[in-house]
């Protein structure tokens, strides 16, 4: 291992204990452990994306293969047609563009109300917003269901998009940033008889494409991985979304090398996106525990 | 004095037309995320209180039923399974899922080899989506000899197939394995960003003191992610107890309702009976329980001050 590091490290181990053998052997304990965690992180989808490739024959052989030995790629384009998941591909498309529209909208105009606007009265809004972040929320599933369905909101994505634009966790990404933005433009626009609309489409929204792509990203990622709500709304199995599918054909009679391919395509996205914009999920992380 | 003060005041904040329009634009802006809060948390909290109480047909209220459906839910055999099925998925949620952050985040902050990477990786399992994840760890624990981590068992450590889920008694310990695999990740970069806002000159000064590495994760990293750490035991808690579509994609419920939670059961009389009442008689009581708990947690989980 490099000592440069190891010889400015702080810390709990700081350099000074590293001089003493015990401790650097602990120190190569605690690598190793990050190396198992790797192992345990990695190797369960990557073992699960290969022997869905395996031939037929391997597939089902009992007991099965620990390294494959056949190596199907183009079994991915058969499942991808025989399925037709670009379907439920579209669908899921459809789910997000919703859902991110939702979110961005209607959270950033409460995160900026309570943030700027500052209507008389408005820690009653806050109340009922922060409240609702302590609120157990798959007990409201059966109550929402039962208001959809006398609605008549089966099968439409639209509760399902609305849905994003009541986050509590968003208002409250969307007020601090807000709050850190300087006050003076504000005043200062106000003085000169902006309208709040003005000020928001001309100042504030120009300023933060930072926090635009945080609620962006973490929404993208959370809609596309969507499950119980989608499942009992989309009860039309055209308009299933990728969660829903590789839900329903695990519970019918698809083949089990099928279902693992399809696992794939459900798992393939998310990681494109945290690959390119893995410093947005990064950031709303730490924002959130700022305040927390 | 004090009228005069009053009075000036209210001279401040006399209305205005451009303050109203100020005052009525701010509420207009806040009013349509505030519908959609009362329409997805607010009102279907009093409408499954109202439900509980009520005789449905269907969808449809058709009278008041006292504390029947209470009677008929407590009473049902099932309850009974699924109340301490939730508790153990709570003990070993807080045993397994509750730790393995912690001690994620405290090891990776301290490697500085390929500190990037782990980091990296660790949230990797975040991003695959809940129902693929649980799909997968059920192919993966294939019990017999067809399970692929059975056949991995056999062959290199010689161990003879292991029955995973279809065990009642492992089934809630493997679920909560398979849940921390999924969720630890992101809950390890909130707890790394809290060790990384702990000042390195504590360290320095406490290594100049003597200090061993012990005496340093005691005094400095612990009081350091202490009120992180208290909020997300709440969160777990209050996260854990509404366990729901991870026993229904995995095991259904099963071995003989061995993994069958308490909103499981509402799930079930929701959707496979459409019992509405009897479902909110049971999303009633887990909301009554995380209440006590959160009161609980209040009294004696104080934070503290820094």
């Amino acid at each position: 291992m490099k000592s440069s590091k190891l010889a400015t490290k702080t810390g709990i181990i700081s350099a000074m204990d590293l001089k003493r053998t015990s401790t650097r052997v602990f120190y190569r304990f605690l690598f190793a452990l990050c190396i198992l965690m790797v192992l345990i992180c990695l190797l369960p989808p990557l073992y699960v994306m290969l022997s869905s490739l395996k031939s037929v024959q391997e597939f089902y052989s009992i007991p099965p293969t620990i390294i494959p030995r056949s190596f199907e790629p183009y079994k991915i384009i058969d499942v991808w047609v025989k399925t037709n998941f670009g379907r439920h591909y579209i669908n899921s498309l459809i789910m997000i563009a919703g859902c991110v529209a939702s979110a961005l909208v209607f959270n950033g105009m409460a995160g900026y109300t309570l943030a700027i606007l500052k209507p008389r009265g408005y820690k009653i809004g806050f109340a009922v917003i922060m409240w609702s972040l302590m609120m157990p929320t798959v007990i409201n599933i059966v109550p929402v269901m039962v208001n959809l369905t006398k609605i008549g909101l089966i099968n439409s994505f639209l509760p399902l998009w609305l849905g994003y634009g009541a986050n509590a966790f968003q208002v409250m990404l969307f007020k601090s940033f807000f709050e850190s933005l300087p006050v003076s433009l504000v005043e200062a626009a106000r003085i000169d008889g902006c309208t709040s609309l003005k000020i928001f489409t001309r100042i504030i929204l120009p300023m933060s494409k930072p926090i635009t792509m945080v609620i962006t990203v973490l929404t993208v990622n959370s809609s596309w991985s969507d499950f119980l709500m989608p499942y009992l709304v989309l009860k039309d199995k055209k308009l299933m979304t990728v969660m829903v599918k590789i839900y329903d054909m695990a519970n019918s009679h698809f083949p089990k090398d099928y279902q693992m391919v399809a696992l794939l395509f459900a798992i393939v996205p998310p990681a494109i996106i945290f690959i390119f914009f893995s410093k947005y999920f990064t950031q709303g992380v730490s924002i959130g525990s700022v305040k927390g | 004095m004090k009228l005069k003060a009053k009075a000036g005041q209210e001279a401040k904040k006399a209305w205005t037309l451009s303050r109203f329009t100020r005052e009525f634009g701010g509420w207009v802006f806040m009013l349509p995320s505030l519908v959609l809060f009362a329409f997805f948390v607010w009102e279907p909290m009093g409408y499954g209180v109202v439900l509980s109480f009520s005789k449905l047909r269907a969808f449809d209220i058709v009278g008041f039923a006292g504390l029947d459906n209470y009677k008929y839910v407590l009473n049902h055999p099932y309850f009974q399974t699924a109340l301490i099925n939730t508790v153990k998925y709570a003990f070993w949620s807080l045993i397994i899922g509750y730790m393995v952050p912690i001690i994620v985040s405290t090891v990776i902050n301290e490697v500085v080899h390929l500190q990037r990477f782990f980091k990296f990786v660790s949230y990797f399992p975040s991003l695959v989506p809940g129902v693929a994840a649980l799909l997968m760890w059920q192919f993966l624990l294939t019990p017999g000899d067809e399970g692929l981590i059975n056949s991995v068992l056999l062959e290199v450590f010689g161990i003879e197939p292991l029955p995973f889920l279809q065990n009642p008694s492992w089934t809630i310990p493997i679920l909560i394995i398979a849940l921390t695999w999924k969720a630890a990740g992101s809950t390890t970069m909130v707890y790394l960003a809290s060790l990384q806002s702990i000042n390195p000159e504590l360290y320095e000064a406490a290594s100049l003191d003597g200090a061993g590495v012990w005496s340093k994760i005691r005094y400095i990293t612990i009081p350091g992610i202490y009120n992180t750490a208290r909020l997300m035991l709440i969160m777990q808690i209050i996260s854990i107890f509404q366990i729901l579509y991870e026993p229904m994609v995995m095991t259904g419920g099963g071995p003989s309702n061995a993994s069958l939670s308490l909103m499981f059961l509402s799930y079930q009389f929701a959707f496979d009976k459409i019992q509405f009442h009897y479902a909110s008689v049971v999303g009633i009581i887990v909301s009554l329980i995380l209440l006590v708990l959160t009161a609980i947690y209040l009294k004696f989980v104080k934070p503290q001050d820094s």
